[in-house]
């Protein structure tokens, strides 16, 4: 390794400008597994953008860390997620930031109950290229990092148009920063009561004390909260059973050795490679993509999420803010980052007061969150 | 309960009796959620298929070579004849 540990508790840098890569982002010449066993002895034959861009600009990566096969949140209790390897990774002081695709929130929870802070960004704003895809119209690279002036160091790097990535925004370069704390006090806060009122006695407590520290907070309503969870997991299961399909043993990736016919390859090698929530997740896009069930799922889905992308009240607030834990299953709290992900919204993570908080912003609007983040420190 | 044997054989897979049983157990608990979309009036609305408003992205007509044929065949888990011939992926015959 190349990169000195210092101590964290000091405040010393530690490992300035050093990086991990969940094992989803591809880099030329190692593994990239997705945390599944289909891709165990997959070589990535070139790198990442993110990656390319981060080596480019002098940033040294330490290596991969371990996630949820393809990134997949668990919804059931009686399989919790894993700790995600990048958030160990930067809690641990071995890294000061990591890469993440977090679509369905775990990353985003587990850094807020760590002490860190995630930022997933606008939806578009960060080349996909060299991304295992998991769900495509969600899956944007975030940062894992122990205080936002690093995380939106690394992210001004990563950020920015490509041409291998067909569905981004046009701008080049995002410079982000934030305004003064004194300043930051003028974002104007909404506090969703629907939301609220679910949230554990932690969260409730840590969103009323970040909520005081501004001079405008009103009480909003997240009109279709209740159904955040279902249509996310409705449209996330019918795009992961797509992007899985290229996983069959014949190009790359994990084969079977036990088949007579083309058949018995495909089903031997899926069967025995893929995971259960994988395999649930498979099963459950083939049903809301089948013929019958088209209608009532997926194309209800997809117009609920119009719905939820219209009512949000950006044009009266700056900033969302949510709690980082819920009470209830494990499905359930996918709720509270699903917005962010539905609309393509930019948010942050962060630990609060003995809790944690998740705040959304509209798109484009990183620094809005930055400068949030800023009037915390006072 | 949800016959998940049609979705098992879409998917690509061949579960075992007690991955069955999981996931038909799980696959009744999210069906049941699902019902929840039910009381949303959706009249008149049209699908978001991407959240981007971005239409026909195209690039220029111009070949680009992004990997060689080694760099392709060097995840191949059976290659054919690779001293022989230039490099092909090898399958279970598909013809009788």
């Amino acid at each position: 390794m190349d990169c000195f540990i210092t101590d964290y508790k000091t405040g010393a840098a530690l490992n300035s400008g050093c990086v991990v890569l969940e094992d989803s982002i591809m880099q030329k010449g190692r593994l990239t597994t997705a945390g599944s066993k289909i891709l165990e002895n997959f070589i990535s034959p070139f790198d990442a953008t993110v990656v390319s861009r981060l080596i480019a600009n002098g940033k040294k990566i330490l290596g991969k860390t371990k996630l949820n096969e393809f990134g997949i949140g668990r919804v059931s209790q009686d399989r919790p997620d894993d700790i995600s390897g990048a958030v160990t990774a930067v809690a641990d002081g071995v890294a000061e930031t990591g890469l993440c695709n977090d679509f369905s929130g775990t990353v985003r929870r587990q850094a807020a109950e760590h002490g860190l802070c995630y930022i997933h960004p606008t939806y578009g704003t960060v080349s996909r290229y060299g991304l295992i895809p998991a769900i495509s119209s969600m899956d944007q690279i975030g940062v894992v990092c122990r205080d936002l002036a690093a995380g939106f160091d690394i992210l001004s790097v990563i950020a920015g148009s490509d041409p291998n990535d067909g569905a981004m925004y046009p701008d080049k370069v995002y410079s982000y920063s934030a305004a003064s704390a004194a300043a930051g006090k003028n974002l104007k806060l909404g506090v969703p009561r629907n939301v609220l009122d679910l949230a554990d006695e932690a969260g409730k407590s840590a969103v009323m004390e970040f909520a005081k520290q501004f001079d405008t907070a009103e009480e909003c309503e997240l009109k279709y909260f209740c159904v955040y969870s279902q249509v996310m997991y409705i449209l996330g299961c019918a795009e992961i059973s797509n992007n899985i399909n290229r996983y069959d043993g014949i190009k790359f990736g994990y084969r079977t050795n036990n088949y007579k016919t083309l058949n018995d390859l495909y089903l031997n090698t899926r069967t025995e490679a893929f995971g259960l929530d994988t395999k649930l997740a498979a099963v459950m896009g083939s049903m809301v993509l089948s013929q019958e069930q088209y209608t009532p799922y997926y194309e209800k889905a997809m117009k609920i999420r119009r719905l939820i992308k219209e009512s949000l009240e950006f044009d009266k607030y700056d900033i969302i803010v949510l709690p980082s834990g819920m009470k209830g299953d494990p499905y359930k709290q996918n709720a509270l980052y699903a917005l962010a992900t539905l609309a393509g919204l930019p948010s942050v993570s962060m630990p609060y007061h003995g809790g944690g908080i998740h705040l959304i912003a509209n798109v484009k609007n990183e620094n809005a969150l930055y400068t949030a983040w800023e009037v915390t420190k006072q | 309960m949800l016959n998940i044997e049609n979705y098992e054989a879409m998917a690509k897979l061949k579960l075992p009796d007690n991955e069955r049983e999981w996931i038909n157990i799980r696959a009744d608990m999210l069906i049941s959620s699902f019902a929840e979309l039910e009381k949303i009036n959706t009249d008149d609305v049209n699908p978001m298929v991407t959240v981007l408003d971005l239409q026909n992205i195209l690039r220029e007509d111009i070949t680009v070579k992004m990997l060689s044929r080694e760099e392709i065949l060097s995840n191949a888990p059976e290659q054919y004849a690779p001293e022989q011939y230039d490099g092909y992926f090898q399958v279970p015959r598909t013809l009788e």
